[in-house]
C-alpha cells in the first residue's frame, strides 16, 4: 500500500531525514507504469483486431475455396485436414471462408451501426445539452425509457417487422446504441456551454444554432468519439447475438451468429464449428474493446495533466 | 420524500404504459398472421376469418387497444393463442425461473466483482492489475451465447458435472447463471475498481489512516461504503434489465424463463402473450429499479430523495 499512499512513515528521531525518493518521483513513476498500461494495451488491442480484419477485408483475394461451395464428399473435417484450415461444415463448405465472408457483412453492420447512432446521438444530446428546457426533458426522457424497456426483445420484434435485411438490422442495431452516445455529448456539451467564448459569440451576434455548430460540437466531437470503438465492439456482439437468434442477415452471407447456431448441432462430434467462429469474433472484439480503452486511459490521462 | 414517491411512482406508471402502448402498436403493424399461424397451412379462407373474430382480431385496432386498456385494469390480458390458457398465467408460471436466474447470476455477479474490483484498486496501475483489467476485458468480449456453448460443452459434455439443459435440479441452475455472470462481473468489477480507486486516494482516507485504522477497515467500512451507491446502481439496473428476461442464454440452455417465452411467442405471432410478457417484465424491472433508488438514504445519509447529491 505504500506505493499508493506516499509518505514519511518512518520517521523515528526528531529531526526529518529526507529521503532520495520525492513524491514527485513517485507520481512520475505512475505516470510511467500508466502510459505503459496504455501503451501495452494498445499494441495488443490493435495486433488482435488487425489480425481479424485484414483476412475479413481480403476474403475475396485470399485463396479460399467459395464460402456457399459444398462438398458433400469433404463433410465435418476436422481443422488443417485437405488444406481446410478451420475445417469443414456439414455441407462440406469451407467454415474460414465462411467465417471471413460473413465477417464483412458483420463489420459492414457494426461499423454502418456505429455512424448511424453516432449521428442520432450527437445530434440529439448535443440540442439537449445546449438548448435545454423542453429539448432537454423529451431526450432525457426517452434515454430514461429505453434503459427500463426489454431492448433485445424490440429488436427481436422489429427485425420481426421489417425483415431480416442489412438496413433494418443495422438501424435496429444504432437504436440500441444512440443513449450512450447522447448522454455522453448531452453532458460535455453541458460543460461547454458556460465557457467564456460561448457567450463571446453570443455577443457578437451568431445565431443559436451556429454557435452549436461552429463553435460548441467542433470542441465536444474530439471526446465524444472515444466511446466510438467501445461502441463498434458492442455492436459487433449485439448483431452476432441477432444472428444467432435467427434475426441476422441472410443474404449475401450468413453471419457468425448464424454460423455458432447451425454448428451447434454438431457440438459433440464437430467442436470446431462452434469454437473457431467464437473465437475469431472474440479476437476482434477484445481487440477492439482494449484499442478503445487504450486510447479512453491516454485521453484520460492528458486531461488531467494539461490544466 | 411523500411528493417524491408519487413522481417516481407516476413515472415508473408512464414508463410502463408506454413500453406496452409501443409493443401493442409493433405487433400489429408487424407482418405475419396470428390466425394463419393457429390454423396451419390448410385452413380455408372462412376458418381464417372464424379465428380472427373469436381473437378479437376482427376489431379495428383502436377498438383492440382500448380493450386491451380495460384487460390491464381487470387483470385480464387475454388468452394465449398457443398455450391456450389465459396469458397472465403462463407468463406468471414461467416468471418464477426467470426471476431464479436473475438472483442467481446477480448473486454470482457480486461475490466475484466486489473483491476483484478492490483488488485491482489497491493495486491500481501494477502490471497484475493490467493482467486482471484484460480479463475482464475478455469477459466483456464473448458473446454469451458462445461463451454459454462452451461452458455447456466443457461441463455437460466433455465432463459431465452439470445437467446440459432445462431446470429439473438446482445443478441446472449453474451454467445458465454463471454464462450470463461473466459478462455482468466484467462491467461491475471496473466500476467497483474506478470508485474505490476515487476514495482510497481521497484525503479523509489519508487522515483515517494516520489516525490508526487498520487497512481492512479502512478498505471495507470507509471506502467501501463510500463506494456502494453506484455499485448497488449498477447492479440494480443490471438486476432489472436480467429480469426483463436473459434471452439468448434462456434460449441457449432451454432455460424454461421469460425469454425463451418471448422468442416462442414471436414466432407464433401470439399477441395476447407478447403482451403479457412485456407488461409483467417491464413492471417488474421498473419496480426493482424503483427500490434501488428508494434504498439510497440507508446507504447515504447524505442523499435526501428528491434532491440531488452535491458530493
Amino acid at each position: 500500500m505504500s506505493t499508493t499512499h506516499p509518505g514519511p512513515a518512518r520517521v523515528r528521531r526528531s529531526e526529518p531525514r529526507p529521503s532520495a525518493v520525492t513524491a514527485k518521483h513517485l507520481a512520475r513513476a505512475k505516470v510511467t507504469r500508466q502510459r505503459r498500461g496504455s501503451r501495452l494495451k494498445l499494441w495488443a488491442g490493435l495486433v488482435c483486431t488487425l489480425l481479424v480484419v485484414i483476412p475479413v477485408a481480403l476474403a475475396r483475394v485470399l485463396p479460399l475455396p467459395g464460402p456457399d461451395q459444398q462438398d458433400l464428399a469433404g463433410r465435418r473435417l476436422a481443422p488443417l485436414v485437405d488444406g481446410h484450415l478451420f475445417g469443414t461444415d456439414q455441407l462440406g463448405r469451407d467454415l474460414l471462408s465462411r467465417v471471413l465472408h460473413g465477417g464483412q457483412v458483420s463489420l459492414l453492420v457494426g461499423l454502418l451501426a456505429v455512424v448511424v447512432s453516432g449521428v442520432i446521438g450527437v445530434v440529439l444530446g448535443a440540442s439537449a445539452g445546449y438548448f435545454g428546457g423542453w429539448v432537454d426533458t423529451v431526450v432525457s426522457r426517452l434515454l430514461e425509457a429505453q434503459l427500463s424497456l426489454p431492448l433485445l426483445m424490440m429488436l427481436l420484434l422489429v427485425v420481426a417487422l421489417f425483415g431480416p435485411s442489412i438496413p433494418v438490422i443495422t438501424f435496429v442495431i444504432a437504436i440500441a446504441q444512440w443513449p450512450e452516445v447522447a448522454r455522453l455529448t448531452r453532458s460535455l456539451v453541458l460543460v461547454e456551454r458556460e465557457k467564456p467564448y460561448v457567450a463571446a459569440a453570443r455577443v457578437l451576434g451568431l445565431h443559436r444554432f451556429a454557435i452549436l455548430l461552429r463553435h460548441v460540437l467542433p470542441n465536444v466531437v474530439k471526446q465524444a468519439s472515444l466511446v466510438v470503438l467501445l461502441l463498434l465492439a458492442q455492436a459487433v456482439l449485439l448483431e452476432s447475438a441477432l444472428s444467432y437468434l435467427g434475426a441476422g442477415p441472410q443474404r449475401p452471407f450468413a453471419t457468425w451468429g448464424r454460423i455458432i447456431s447451425d454448428g451447434q448441432d454438431y457440438i459433440t462430434t464437430s467442436w470446431w464449428m462452434v469454437t473457431l467462429p467464437g473465437l475469431v469474433i472474440v479476437a476482434l472484439v477484445v481487440g477492439v474493446n482494449l484499442l478503445g480503452d487504450g486510447l479512453r486511459d491516454r485521453a484520460r490521462r492528458r486531461k488531467v495533466s494539461t490544466p | 420524500m411523500g411528493s417524491y414517491l408519487l413522481k417516481r411512482l407516476g413515472q415508473s406508471v408512464l414508463t410502463v404504459f408506454l413500453t406496452i402502448s409501443t409493443v401493442f402498436v409493433l405487433i400489429r403493424l408487424a407482418p405475419g398472421d396470428p390466425a394463419a399461424a393457429y390454423a396451419g397451412p390448410l385452413a380455408t379462407t372462412e376458418d381464417l376469418a372464424k379465428i380472427r373474430a373469436s381473437f378479437g382480431l376482427d376489431r379495428s385496432v383502436v377498438e383492440q387497444y382500448l380493450l386491451f386498456l380495460k384487460g390491464i385494469l381487470t387483470g385480464d390480458l387475454g388468452t394465449s393463442y398457443s398455450f391456450r390458457s389465459p396469458a397472465l398465467d403462463v407468463v406468471l408460471e414461467r416468471l418464477p425461473f426467470t426471476i431464479t436466474l436473475a438472483l442467481a447470476a446477480i448473486l454470482i455477479t457480486t461475490v466475484v466483482s466486489v473483491p476483484l474490483g478492490v483488488w485491482m484498486a489497491r493495486r491500481a496501475d501494477t502490471t497484475r492489475e493490467l493482467g486482471a483489467n484484460v480479463v475482464t476485458i475478455a469477459g466483456q468480449s464473448m458473446p454469451d451465447f458462445w461463451s454459454g456453448i462452451m461452458l455447456l460443452t466443457v461441463f455437460a459434455v466433455l465432463v459431465p458435472v452439470l445437467p446440459a439443459s432445462g431446470f429439473a435440479t438446482w445443478g441446472g441452475l449453474v451454467l445458465p447463471a454463471v454464462t450470463v455472470a461473466i459478462l455482468q462481473i466484467a462491467l461491475i468489477s471496473r466500476l467497483v475498481r474506478s470508485e474505490m480507486a476515487k476514495n482510497l486516494t481521497a484525503p479523509y482516507l489519508t487522515v483515517a489512516r494516520s489516525r490508526g485504522v487498520s487497512e481492512r477497515a479502512l478498505v471495507w467500512r470507509y471506502a467501501m461504503t463510500n463506494s456502494s451507491i453506484p455499485v448497488v446502481t449498477a447492479l440494480g439496473t443490471r438486476f432489472a434489465s436480467m429480469l426483463n428476461g436473459v434471452v439468448v442464454v434462456e434460449v441457449v440452455f432451454a432455460w424454461p424463463g421469460v425469454g425463451s417465452l418471448v422468442v416462442r411467442a414471436l414466432e407464433t405471432r401470439d399477441y395476447p402473450l407478447i403482451q403479457a410478457t412485456v407488461l409483467v417484465t417491464a413492471a417488474l424491472a421498473v419496480t426493482v429499479q424503483l427500490l434501488v433508488d428508494l434504498a439510497y438514504p440507508l446507504l447515504d445519509p447524505r442523499v435526501r430523495l428528491g434532491k440531488k447529491v452535491s458530493a
